[in-house]
């Protein structure tokens, strides 16, 4: 008698833990590509940091070496930095500013918004090896469009992509193209606004421009987090069209982090540096999103969500 | 239905050649080889290669065109330890620990594969630490062409043996017209220093020390200021146009296009302006002042990895292509046997003379980047010396005391 409880127990213990481990088994393919593609990787460059780490040859420990070099010796580390930095400071803003200002076009209900809408986000779908084929040709110094409408103008137009004073500019303006992205799931989010606040603001005389102000951004704010943490880290990761329109140059001006860790890698052949420097860009990026993430709750709404003091008004 | 048994035998080998490069297939011999070539230069070394199989009964070669990603891909190969058994080579430094010696192959067969007949001065181009790691198979020297039409149209004499740079900017600062945007000359913003160096050699430096121990007083050197500033003058002066800013004009383009009325460079650039239809002539590298000229010579030759199961089928094939038979089939580059040279008529024929008389004035210096380990990065450092006085259209001095500074960091 007391052996089939126990049987039963037995039973009824190997059915829970199967009926636990089910989800795990359904979202187990994910968990898988994020252990072998992601963690892995990342845990091995970590390692391969402290490493002098050739290719072809003999691996040696060389503990925090990489980082003392790039830190105190390497002044292409400093160079690549600082212009990413530019890079980002003027692509992240307009990027975020006029994906929402085209999203707010884009939502008027005006013959043809379908049509635009498909125009403005055509260059997202477009593989960063063409889209660097037009732009070479718009920025052509003698033969490019660019130029050309700007002659018209009166204007002559910079050599743009020759001059190290407009390179990194043309570089934004290129990256800024694609902004369809940002465009789109700014326009989802301005989809999902309930009608009723805009009809009760109209209703008491609320212009335009208070209308987007107190209800259009503070709606939209949790799409504006979101994008304004993936266009810096997309800033901070630029890479195929600077190395594929200027190489790097002129004169280094448009030379990114991301190509400086690739030239490491790819062309030095240094992996154990590459990897280090990379994992510098990848704590630079983390701290960068925390600090959004962390300023987030000064201004992002969420309406599902009550803070302490509406809480406590109830 | 054959056909599917035909593509999943594909899909078979394919997979049985990724899993650990199983070098038999269907009881064949297979022998890789890697190379940068692609179309026609491609195609030729194709048809050397079908010769071999030809040849050999039961050997399959075959060829890997890696193209522009040449050095991506083999270090990619070489890393995983699948490298191909034979493959074109010319960063010896880099690869040589992970590369055969052929010194005891080629003492051994000397005679029987006529060695003699291969200039030693391009056998050199392969030596690391007196070791020979590459048997050239072909290789080219530099020359300046010039527009036959343009010249006789303008009435200007064209280039004679002995001509020096002075020479060469005087004439070219006739051609320039803004108005149809014709240019004498040409000069490169970002130029291969590996290429470049023959200017420092002809004015009487180099990139670095002989031991390789120092660039201080050679990068920087009087002489090294007086190359830069020349092709930078020549650039202000409009003499020359400047390659290699923004847009992506070629000056192989400008000259098949009769915008350029001479035009330093190789024998790569020879089949695309024979094809243009140019009326072209070829003069020798001018000289600077009364210093002797000496080229930089560009050999495509062949090496066999050491992890290679079949050393010596690998250097059966290595000889092939630097027979007779292999050599005289090469159009695209010039043949590494003096003998080919002349039964072929090339030595007296004007169009290929310069490049052999130039040849034969380069045994006396080898490149910088043999000289040392660190010299990629190196070569960063003067890159942008270069670019930077290209740029400011002087200030030679400035930027290349700068590059030697930071390049001292990698010179232990």
């Amino acid at each position: 008698m007391s052996t089939l409880v126990v049987q039963d127990d037995v039973a009824e213990e190997r059915h829970r833990f199967i009926e636990k481990l089910t989800p795990y088994l359904f979202i187990s393919p994910w968990i898988l590509g994020f252990l072998f593609f992601t963690l892995g990787p990342l845990i091995f460059s970590f390692v391969m940091g402290f490493y002098d780490w050739p290719v072809v040859g003999e691996r040696t420990f060389v503990g925090l070496q990489n980082y003392e070099v790039m830190l105190t010796e390497d002044p292409l580390f400093w160079d690549s930095l600082w212009v990413t930095v530019k890079f980002a400071l003027f692509f992240v803003p307009f990027n975020v500013v006029l994906g929402l200002l085209l999203a707010v076009l884009l939502n008027q209900k005006v013959i043809g918004t379908g049509v635009f809408r498909t125009i403005f986000y055509l260059p997202s779908v477009i593989s960063g090896v063409a889209l660097v084929t037009i732009w070479a040709w718009i920025y052509s110094h003698e033969y490019g469009i660019l130029n050309f409408l700007l002659g018209l103008a009166g204007i002559e137009g910079p050599n743009w992509l020759g001059d190290p004073n407009w390179s990194l500019l043309a570089i934004v303006i290129a990256s800024l193209w694609g902004l369809g992205g940002t465009m789109l799931i700014l326009l989802t989010g301005l989809q999902s606004i309930p009608k009723e606040l805009y009809e009760a603001a109209r209703m008491s005389g609320v212009p335009g421009w208070a209308r987007l102000v107190y209800i259009t951004i503070p709606m939209l704010s949790p799409m504006l987090l979101f994008t304004l943490i993936t266009s810096i880290i997309s800033a901070f990761q630029q890479l195929t069209i600077a190395l594929l329109l200027t190489k790097g140059g002129p004169l280094e001006s448009t030379y990114f982090f991301a190509m400086y860790v690739y030239d490491n890698a790819f062309m030095y052949f240094e992996m154990g540096f590459a990897a280090a420097n990379s994992w510098v860009m990848f704590l630079i990026i983390l701290i960068l999103s925390m600090l959004v993430l962390k300023s987030s709750s000064a201004w992002v709404y969420y309406e599902g969500e009550m803070n302490n003091s509406e809480a406590a008004d109830d | 239905m054959k056909n599917y048994l035909k593509q999943f035998a594909m899909v078979i080998t394919v997979a049985s050649m990724a899993l650990g490069g199983a070098s038999t297939v269907f009881g064949e011999e297979v022998l890789r080889f890697a190379t940068w070539n692609s179309s026609e230069n491609l195609a030729i070394l194709q048809k050397i290669s079908k010769r071999f199989e030809a040849a050999n009964p039961g050997v399959k070669v075959q060829v890997e065109s890696y193209g522009d990603g040449y050095d991506k891909k083999l270090i990619a190969a070489f890393g995983a330890g699948n490298p191909p058994d034979v493959m074109y080579m010319w960063n010896y430094p880099k690869y040589y620990t992970s590369l055969v010696p052929l010194d005891e192959f080629m003492a051994r067969d000397a005679e029987d594969m006529d060695l003699e007949d291969i200039p030693a001065g391009l056998i050199n181009t392969t030596r690391i630490e007196g070791k020979a790691y590459g048997i050239p198979a072909g290789f080219t020297t530099h020359v300046v062409f010039y527009n036959k039409d343009m010249f006789a149209t303008s009435g200007i004499a064209e280039p004679e043996a002995g001509w020096t740079w002075s020479d060469l900017r005087e004439k070219a600062a006739k051609f320039r017209d803004k108005s149809s945007k014709t240019y004498g000359f040409a000069v490169e913003m970002k130029p291969d220093p590996y290429d470049y160096e023959q200017f420092f050699w002809s004015n009487g430096t180099r990139f670095i020390a002989e031991d390789g121990s120092s660039v201080d007083g050679y990068m920087n050197s009087p002489e090294a200021v007086e190359v830069l500033t020349m092709f930078a003058e020549m650039a202000r002066t409009e003499e020359a146009t400047v390659l290699g800013v923004g847009d992506s004009t070629s000056g192989s383009a400008l000259f098949k296009g009769g915008k350029l009325a001479m035009f330093q460079s190789a024998m790569w650039s020879k089949g695309g302006i024979d094809k243009a239809g140019i009326n072209y002539g070829v003069a020798m590298l001018p000289a600077f002042g009364n210093k002797p000229v000496h080229s930089s010579i560009g050999a495509s030759a062949m090496s066999i990895a050491k992890a290679t199961k079949n050393p010596e089928l690998a250097w059966k094939f290595v000889k092939f292509y630097a027979s007779p038979e292999a050599v005289k089939l090469r159009e695209n580059d010039l043949p590494v046997r003096t003998s080919i040279a002349e039964e072929m008529n090339l030595t007296t024929d004007p169009v290929y003379k310069p490049f052999f008389e130039m040849l034969a004035l380069s045994d006396r210096e080898s490149n910088a980047f043999l000289r040392h380990r660190n010299w990629s990065k190196i070569q960063a450092n003067l890159e942008r010396a270069i670019e930077a006085t290209m740029f400011e259209k002087g200030n030679a001095k400035k930027h290349l005391d700068n590059a030697v500074a930071r390049s001292r960091r990698h010179l232990n």
